[in-house]
């Protein structure tokens, strides 16, 4: 049944070929034999791997795995090994971007497939809100629990790192006791969920049967069976027969409920229900409304129609800005504005004695991109903009004659002056900070965030063995980063990443650690040109912009596998990047437009289906 | 054999017989060991490696002179054990932190992933905890200050949850740390308090109620994808178990040391990160006094922290900038100020379980505080020679005022085989361990 729906959905991926950018599959076997054969070869290769597994081009799609692997420990640095001679940068990069586009295309062949999404608990966030949602509660739970790690794609909704634990076990009792506490002496969310009381030939069992068949629908995001309030019923009498009033025995039975697997789990199989609530934490990060249940309740949520009305409606919700500012955080890493990468204090006091001017540094890249996503902009806009997200103290923090109407410190959205350098994330102090030392700036750390963020292709970390920069002390030395980093670039076995890192960098260097514009540092001229490895030069913020704009396919497709990742709620396979091609290529079809990018996710088969059970990832 | 390690074997023996709690004769072996002072075990982890110049200590055994970074530790020279040579075997290869920093505690390979198939091992503490953690009101506390570090270090491959966790329950469940002081002491309050035996009632019926629904879930989902709710199972269980001895007669028989009082709860938002570091050390301290735990571990900060150390003079950088120092003078002399400066939140400690009395001893007497790091040289992420630091007698069985040299490479599996020996709760081996690590119990 899934299969021949699927069969409708689903298109070919443009066929990608094993040939890329004039590397062969031929190609691909000699550079492995140049590099890798001394060791895996023969009767016990090393680590149990030999190239002859992998010798024809059939492999790559009879075992995936392998090839995955190794093209993963070469990316990393790890093949071949430290005491091997390291292959030519641009011959290592060749091959993997080979391999890259090569495995896609195998794996491909038969279409996009569903990959599996376990059942996974909601996270720290998803859990407060959905709470507050439930109740129709203003407080916040968020303190309550531990703060979850980031798995899959990098970030903190991923299945696989959402770990159930004892501490967070009893974090889950505590705060259902906290929140029912709160909701019962509350006029609204005490009315919402007391639909019945006893009295007026009512009884007690009868108004509590009432409440639960009203709430655990609700909580339990599907229809529940008679059996299952019977369950709660059960519950609810125990606690009377231990001498709890009729109030304390409903609230004790709901704080179940909120402890119940079905309330802090996201169910694995995928029905209309589980479509509606993966629909609403992925762009609301919290359960379903009741216009949701409804239309999934008429199965009309696999409808592409119905999907391209809801998206607009759902992101114009102001809950939508918090699956924003989760997915902007930690796809450009600025979380880490709250802890490793704070600004210094003493370089920069206004970070912790103006709270505002802190969280418009905070907050801008997720409003700007939030924008993007109302007004159903271009993704390109991501890289430059002529309009921006700014207030008025962000305005004046910038050092530049921008003009921000109005008296307050709300938020704008407004036309940039003409060459202005601010438009796209790369104008935006949080990106350059987070790129940046707390204390100074670091071309390599801004180039890397490019190549990471932007682009997908993060560096491999340095080798162990390579002197850092400022080790070469002597009379002649280096004095400023530029001349320490184009003396670092001599070394061949630095050259092959920083000449790729560094000159995105140096582009940047008008801006200083917290995003403020310099034409000095120090007394000294700023000098923001770099040549890139392919000969572009790259001279400044917008110079740096019109290159990224040469590799917008590059960017979309990893925003769209950042994406995707978030949206599943886990780490994208194989197989989940044939989707990732067809999204690209429907969003290439309609001008990068912002919301074509979340329908076409939310209509694609991983993010639809479950694949069935046993199938393999 | 000590009588209280033969009061644990029996005890395991009847848990793995299935024999219920509540036997009367388990009062009374519960009762005797609450005469004697119970031994302790803490870790505290410092992150980035050390400045391997002034680290290690001149000369061996009990004539040895302590190095520039070890000298807070001059007035416990002779309740230490400095610890030269030891490494985890496990943790070579891999990348530069998290396979060093992560199994710290396991001496395992972790497995390299973003995530989907994470793997570690049970570490030293949890190893602990699971055989005799119900003998206090909390099995075990895991405290840090910096929340779980970010999202997938793409460079690398790896999750950086694995840089945020020491403890761990089993080889896929890293446990989370309290970081907020005045939380944490409520937890141990409320712990000791214990509860009505009307409120365990309650929540006995209530997580049976929520673990119904479990096996019902768990039913309908197959293997591959059943592992959180298995997890949710077991959690659960052991939750509701913990619940029924707070209110048992068992538990009865447990008392706090020194009582805890809810107003001396710290407060929420420490002013600094040196503040929240002491308080939360504090609190280890508290939970040891009061034995509302026997077991606790300690992050300074996740691997590669770079948290600000402007605060200390002489220091402009942050705390993994200046590990990688590419033996530049002014990045080795700040990374060194940095070192030192957690062996003085080490000390400030050990100073503080010194001056709890306990009878004729004190707590620092009964306790072993294991102090380090998973690199030494933080610059080439060297996972040798790692400075290592034990602290506190263990109750007369750590034999305490050495600095001992190992042959290079002496697996730091065999201190935590002594160290378990110590705490009681003995093993044959522990990861690649060869056998205990001599010279560090008395014979």
């Amino acid at each position: 049944m899934i299969r021949a729906r699927l069969a409708l959905l689903v298109s070919l991926p443009v066929a990608l070929g094993a040939q890329t950018g004039g590397f062969s599959f031929d190609d691909a076997q000699r550079f492995l034999r140049a590099n890798c054969q001394a060791c895996h070869q023969g009767t016990s290769p090393a680590g149990g791997f030999a190239l002859r597994d992998i010798a024809t081009a059939d492999t790559m799609r009879t075992r995936p795995e392998r090839w995955n692997k190794l093209a993963l420990r070469v990316r990393h640095g790890e093949m071949p090994p430290k005491a091997a001679a390291a292959p030519p940068a641009a011959e290592r990069e060749r091959f993997l971007e080979w391999a890259d586009s090569a495995l896609r295309a195998a794996v491909c062949s038969a279409g996009a497939t569903p990959g599996r999404t376990p059942v996974r608990r909601l996270n720290r966030d998803e859990y407060a809100a959905t709470v507050r949602d439930l109740l129709d509660l203003q407080t916040d739970l968020t303190s309550f629990l531990p703060a979850d790690g980031a798995g899959g794609e990098g970030f903190d909704n991923a299945g696989e790192t959402l770990f159930l634990t004892p501490l967070l076990a009893e974090k889950y009792l505590d705060a259902a006791k906290f929140a029912l506490d709160a909701a019962f002496k509350e006029f609204k969310p005490r009315a919402r969920i007391l639909v019945a009381r006893p009295g007026d030939g009512v009884t007690a069992e009868q108004a509590a049967h009432a409440i639960l068949s009203a709430f655990l629908p609700r909580a339990f995001r599907g229809p529940v069976h008679e059996a299952d309030i019977a369950e709660y019923m059960s519950l609810f009498r125990s606690a009377q027969k231990q001498g709890l009033e009729f109030e304390s025995a409903v609230q004790y039975t709901l704080r179940a409920v909120l402890v119940s697997p079905r309330f802090l789990f996201l169910a694995e199989r995928m029905d209309e229900y589980a479509l509606a609530s993966r629909l609403s934490y992925f762009l609301w990060g919290s359960m379903p409304d009741e216009l949701l249940f409804d239309i999934a309740s008429m199965g009309k949520l696999h409808d592409p129609q119905v999907v391209r009305a809801l998206v607009p409606r759902m992101l114009r919700r102001e809950q939508s800005l918090d699956f924003v500012k989760r997915f902007v955080d930690q796809w450009l890493r600025t979380r880490q504005l709250e802890t490793d990468k704070a600004p210094d204090a003493k370089l920069f006091p206004a970070w912790t004695t103006d709270a505002e001017i802190q969280s418009d540094i905070r907050l801008q890249p997720a409003l700007f991109f939030h924008e993007i996503l109302k007004r159903d902009l271009s993704l390109l806009d991501l890289i430059d903009s002529s309009q921006t997200v700014l207030t008025r103290k962000l305005a004046k923090h910038f050092g530049e004659p921008l003009q921000v109407t109005g008296a307050d410190q709300q938020p704008r959205w407004l036309d940039l002056p003409k060459g202005s350098t601010r438009g796209g994330l790369l104008g935006m102090p949080a990106v350059l900070a987070v790129g940046s030392y707390p204390y100074r700036t670091s071309p390599v750390l801004r180039g890397a965030w490019i190549l990471e963020a932007m682009l997908g292709t993060p560096p491999p970390p340095p080798p162990a063995d390579v002197p850092a920069l400022e080790k070469q002390a002597s009379a002649d030395a280096p004095k400023t980063v530029r001349e320490m980093l184009t003396q670092h670039r001599a070394n061949p076995a630095c050259a092959s990443c920083h000449s790729r890192i560094d000159p995105l960098g140096f582009a940047l260097e008008n801006y200083d650690f917290i995003g403020r514009w310099r034409d000095q540092d120090n007394g000294k001229a700023i000098d923001n040109r770099g040549e890139l490895p392919d000969g572009t030069i790259v001279e400044g913020p917008q110079s740096l912009k019109n290159a990224l704009l040469e590799r917008k396919d590059q960017f979309v497709r990893n925003l769209t596998s950042r994406m995707l990742g978030y949206a599943l709620g886990r780490g994208l396979t194989a197989q989940d990047s044939c989707a990732v091609d067809q999204i690209v290529s429907g969003l290439k079809e309609n001008d990068y437009r912002a919301q074509k990018l979340i329908e076409l996710i939310i209509s694609s088969a991983p993010f639809q289906y479950q694949a069935p059970q046993g199938a393999k990832k | 054999v000590s009588t209280r390690r033969t009061g644990i074997s029996r005890r395991t023996l009847l848990r793995g017989a299935g024999v219920g709690l509540g036997l009367p004769w388990l009062e009374a072996i519960a009762q005797s060991p609450a005469q004697r002072n119970p031994v302790r075990m803490a870790m505290l982890y410092m992150p980035n490696g050390v400045n391997t110049a002034h680290w290690y200590p001149k000369g061996e055994g009990r004539d040895f002179e302590l190095s520039t970074t070890l000298e807070p530790l001059a007035e416990f020279k002779n309740q230490i054990l400095v610890l030269s040579n030891l490494w985890n075997a496990g943790a070579k290869g891999g990348d530069g932190h998290y396979c060093k920093e992560s199994a710290i505690l396991t001496c395992a390979t972790i497995k390299k992933t973003p995530g989907v198939d994470i793997g570690n091992a049970t570490s030293l503490d949890q190893a602990a905890a699971q055989r005799v953690g119900d003998r206090t009101p909390l099995p075990s506390i895991e405290l840090g200050v910096a929340p779980v570090a970010v999202g997938v270090d793409l460079a690398v491959g790896y999750t950086r949850v694995y840089g945020s966790h020491i403890s761990w329950a089993n080889a896929s469940t890293p446990l989370p740390r309290e970081l907020n002081p005045r939380v944490a002491y409520q937890r141990l309050y409320r712990a000791g308090a214990g509860q009505s035996s009307d409120t365990a009632k309650l929540d006995t019926l209530l997580l049976d109620r929520v673990l119904g629904d479990a096996k019902r879930l768990r039913g309908e989902i197959g293997a591959e994808d059943g592992k959180r709710l298995d997890e949710y199972l077991s959690v659960m269980r052991s939750l509701e178990q913990r619940v029924q001895r707070s209110a048992s007669g068992e538990r009865r028989n447990w008392k706090a040391r020194v009582a805890l009082l809810p107003e001396n709860a710290p407060t929420e938002q420490p002013a600094s990160h040196e503040e929240h570091c002491q308080l939360m050390l504090d609190l280890i301290a508290t939970a040891f006094q009061s034995d509302t735990t026997r077991i606790a571990t300690f992050m300074f900060g996740n691997a590669v922290s770079n948290v600000s150390f402007r605060f200390l003079e002489g220091v402009t950088m942050g705390h993994h900038d200046t590990s990688h120092h590419g033996k530049a003078e002014d990045k080795l002399r700040q990374y060194q100020i940095i070192n030192r400066w957690h062996v003085e939140q080490y000390a400030r400690l050990l100073r503080k379980l010194g001056s709890m009395k306990e009878g004729d001893s004190t707590v620092l007497d009964n306790s072993m505080i294991l102090f380090g790091s998973a690199l030494s040289d933080g610059d080439s992420h060297s996972p040798h020679k790692l400075p290592i630091v034990v602290g506190g007698g263990g109750g007369g069985r750590v034999d305490t005022g050495q600095h001992r040299r190992y042959t290079e490479d002496t697996p730091l599996a065999n201190l935590y085989v002594s160290l378990l020996d110590a705490f009681g709760t003995p093993v044959e081996r522990f990861a690649d361990s060869t056998g205990p690590l001599a010279g560090v119990l008395r014979g």
